[in-house]
């Protein structure tokens, strides 16, 4: 039912991407290796990448934290007043997946939860990536980015395996 | 006991308290409900600085909730700990907010989690989220860690209608925010509202998810930033009420990675800093200067940040001599290039003439509001956990404490920047004396029952952690981060200064939830309200 | 033009950025990224699963006669503990951190354990990885090993009962 042509608006985006730190309740780890980013080593800049302050301006949402009760109703705001399609890079395992406070009484528990409660309230998300680590390296950051974008491949996929002797 | 102490618990006695347990660092007085005010009177007027209060639902063991208030006497080197009970049929306590006005937030802390009501004094929720219902408190031991409590709608909303970005920051923080009351461009009020990050961490660790072992990498996760800070401070409580006794060489390692940190989070800070008074080339050399404590941060502890080396009785990751020489190596380019940096960026004008006279913290503000950290260290408090309570490797070195006494921007800024230095001499001095020997002590027991407090010297503050132990794991775990105590005195800075200050202002406390983005700005003249933003862009 | 002399600073330092990924990463070699769990060694006895902080690592049972020790990298935080407690040294930290992905399942990593039933009644003992492991390493006689404990306990005190009733006669 969405009406983006996504893969037209990332060809549109993938040389300047304006990107949105949405910050849900992290510890800061992730938030300051994302500012890490940005800064000479890394320089994201590098890839048109720039913070911009307010999610209307924003292609991309870089997310982190295990959402907070009390911030539930504002990464909601926030989300929504983006402008379609929504990209959202979910970073750390707390934005993956509620991380080492998955289950406490005020989280919500990660980025699937929170899913959920976007849908509910009729806002759509076109393209999530997860960004596991605690926290996220600078290199992992762009590396999810450029996955976003189509430029790497994906490394990781499910794999279940039997236990056999060695 | 010095006799200076001896006197002060005689007073204490003829008021009604009693000892209970004398400690090497700690003497836990008891101290009847209705005699808690003229005891915190006494300890604070003469010189005891408020350390925290924490409630603990001992009603398993005692049959009542305890409150505990932990008063620091800084010139003894000793703790002074008043418990308080409370029966369980009148959860009624008398506030001591009118003394000691540095008792704000965790008097307000204890009602909203374990619902005992405070007398004397206005209240109003601190902690917990806005939809979460009436009489459920969450420290209480009936309450289950991983409840979910049904929402409640509330009449009074946060007063951000009609804007939908919310209390983001754009640069890096957490999403916490003031409001400011201003008349024209100056402000006249602050309110703080936040505990957005509010995760149940005191809660998490006492619940069956979690062993002695485990938690270390739980209270690394409290901050991002200064997370090192918190599992020394944790691991340190638990040694101490367990008298486990750590090998020196574990206490030297801990020290190091400790100052490495400092390092990392002050030039983050005075990157951040220069961010925002607009010099974006500071802000730059100093994140690419920072980048080299970084990688040695995860070279010595194998993580950039969240470096998980801590554990009860010792540290998990030896040094070698190929990190003796990487350390050492870094700490003296990064004092070069800093030296260089620092007298270059001190010498723009339009620093200094930002910072000077901005966000002033008067000396007697300060005490008032027992302040850490560099923030007092900037209006004239001599307070430094490491000269004050020397743990771990501290008492071996020999380093400076900056002081000034203006208690505005440009003194915090130098104090952080001075104690870039300190920091590296520090560093080097430890390398030194590095003593050998092994890093853990595996043979310990924890008997349940025991109480301790630790304090550690974080990069903004003293950090205070207070254990009561249990069985696996602790009975209660309370934990003092320094910026809860130095949030408060941003009303005092703010008060009467300009509105184009307040971003570096509030930023100058090196808040650890990291700072604000947009401020609700209310014209009190005309009740306009309207948001700004603090940082641009990024 | 006290305001220049970052110019110096600047063209003094030259470029320090490192242009990954065409470059390499910036990763020491103590970095711990994820960890790998060795199915070939992997016994399934749940040491990683019950020191995890976090939970990453699960023992799960779908059908009763295996059970699959699930790590979750997406709620590793990457402390390594696991590696630390593991009795047959099967996990390992390596250095990847590239973990990203466009959903939470291919986050997961399974090994499966058929489960070993009691020869005597027929409750679920343990896995066969770890029968194979206890069998190399101590000198149990094979007909003890397959006994959950309870049935162990009883036929012991029998054998035994029978040698002392020997003894007495």
């Amino acid at each position: 039912m969405s009406s983006v042509n996504l893969a037209r608006a990332l060809r549109a985006i993938k040389r300047s991407v304006w990107v949105y730190h949405l910050n849900s309740g992290s510890c800061n780890a992730c938030d300051i290796e994302i500012l890490d980013a940005l800064t000479p080593y890394f320089d994201v800049e590098r890839f048109g990448i720039k913070l911009v302050g307010s999610p209307r301006h924003a292609d991309l949402i870089l997310f982190t934290g295990p959402v907070t009760r009390e911030s539930l109703p504002k990464v909601v705001r926030a989300i929504r007043a983006m402008p379609r399609p929504r990209l959202i890079l979910v970073l750390g395992s707390c934005g993956v997946s509620g991380g080492i406070w998955w289950d406490t009484y005020s989280t919500i528990g990660g980025f699937k939860k929170l899913e959920e409660v976007l849908r509910e309230n009729g806002v759509e998300v076109d393209r999530v990536v997860y960004v596991p680590g605690c926290p996220v390296r600078p290199e992992a950051i762009i590396y999810g980015i450029l996955l976003l974008l189509g430029v790497v491949e994906q490394k990781v996929k499910k794999v279940e395996v039997v236990a056999s002797e060695s | 006991m010095s006799k200076g102490v001896e006197a002060l618990v005689e007073m204490v006695g003829k008021l009604g308290g009693a000892v209970e347990d004398v400690r090497k660092s700690e003497i836990y007085i008891r101290v009847p409900r209705e005699a808690v005010r003229a005891v915190a009177k006494l300890l604070y007027d003469s010189g005891a600085y408020l350390k925290t209060c924490a409630g603990v639902d001992e009603r398993g063991t005692s049959g009542f909730y305890s409150i505990y208030y932990i008063f620091g006497l800084d010139s003894h080197g000793v703790d002074a700990v008043l418990k308080v009970l409370v029966p369980e049929h009148d959860p009624l306590i008398p506030s001591i907010l009118p003394e000691v006005p540095a008792a704000d937030w965790c008097e307000l802390e204890i009602r909203d989690l374990l619902g005992i009501e405070l007398s004397g004094r206005l209240t109003k929720r601190l902690v917990l989220p806005e939809d979460w219902p009436d009489g459920v408190y969450p420290l209480r031991k009936e309450f289950r860690y991983d409840e979910k409590p049904p929402r409640v709608v509330r009449e009074e909303l946060p007063e951000e209608v009609g804007i939908p970005v919310g209390p983001y920051h754009p640069a890096l923080h957490e999403p916490e925010y003031f409001e400011l009351y201003v008349e024209g461009e100056k402000v006249v009020d602050v309110v703080y509202r936040g505990f957005h990050v509010h995760r149940g961490i005191e809660k998490l660790a006492e619940s069956p998810r979690f062993t002695y072992k485990q938690i270390p990498f739980l209270a690394e996760r409290i901050c991002g930033i200064c997370g090192f800070v918190h599992s020394t401070c944790y691991v340190m409580a638990v040694e101490k009420a367990a008298g486990i006794g750590v090998p020196e060489r574990a206490e030297f390692i801990r020290s190091i990675v400790l100052e490495v940190e400092r390092l990392h989070s002050h030039l983050l800070w005075l990157g951040v800093a220069a961010h925002l008074l607009g010099y974006d080339a500071g802000f730059m050399h100093t994140w690419r200067i920072r980048e080299r404590v970084m990688v040695l941060a995860e070279y010595l502890t194998g993580s950039r940040k969240t470096y998980g080396i801590n554990v009860v009785g010792g540290v998990r990751k030896d040094l070698n001599v190929d990190k003796i020489d990487k350390t050492m190596k870094t700490v003296a380019q990064v004092r070069e290039e800093f030296k260089k940096l620092a007298d270059a960026a001190l010498s723009v004008p339009q620093i200094k003439a930002r910072a000077v006279g901005t966000g002033v913290l008067t000396k007697s503000e300060a005490r008032a509001l027992s302040v850490v950290g560099p923030v007092a260290r900037a209006s004239g408090l001599y307070r430094d956990i490491r000269k004050d309570y020397p743990y771990l490797a501290y008492r071996k070195v020999s380093f400076r404490v900056p002081l000034y006494t203006e208690g505005d921007n440009l003194a915090r800024l130098l104090v952080r920047v001075e104690e870039v230095f300190e920091s590296i001499e520090i560093i080097k001095q430890l390398i030194d004396m590095l003593p050998g020997g092994g890093i853990v002590s595996e043979e310990y027991e924890i008997p349940p029952g025991r109480r301790a407090v630790a304090a550690v010297e974080a990069p903004r503050g003293e950090d205070v952690h207070f254990v009561i132990t249990g069985l696996g794991r602790p009975y209660r775990w309370r934990v003092r981060a320094p910026t809860y105590q130095n949030i408060p005195a941003l009303r005092a800075m703010l008060r009467g200064t300009s509105l184009a200050d307040a971003p570096l202002t509030i930023a100058s406390i090196d808040p650890c939830f990291s700072c604000t983005d947009r401020v609700l700005v209310v014209d009190v003249r005309s009740s306009r309200r309207s948001f700004i933003k603090l940082v641009r862009g990024g | 033009m006290s305001i220049a002399r970052i110019l110096e600073i600047a063209f003094r330092t030259g470029r320090v950025t490192r242009k990954y990924p065409h470059e390499p990463p910036l990763l020491t070699p103590e970095f711990r990224g994820a960890v790998r769990v060795d199915p070939s060694k992997c016994w399934g006895c749940g040491a990683c699963v019950k020191i995890c902080p976090p939970n990453a690592l699960s023992l799960r049972s779908d059908s009763g006669r295996e059970v699959v020790l699930e790590y979750f990298v997406g709620r590793c935080i990457f402390c390594g503990m696991c590696a630390e407690v593991c009795p047959a040294r099967a996990i390992e930290v390596t250095k990847e951190f590239e973990l990203s992905s466009t959903s939470l399942e291919s986050l997961k990593y399974g090994v499966a354990h058929r489960l070993v039933r009691c020869s005597s009644c027929g409750s679920l003992v343990w896995t066969e990885a770890e029968l194979r492991a206890v069998i190399r390493s101590s000198p149990v006689a094979e007909e003890y090993v397959v006994l959950c404990p309870r049935c162990r306990k009883t036929r012991f005190a029998r054998a035994a009962s029978i040698r002392v009733g020997a003894g007495s006669e």
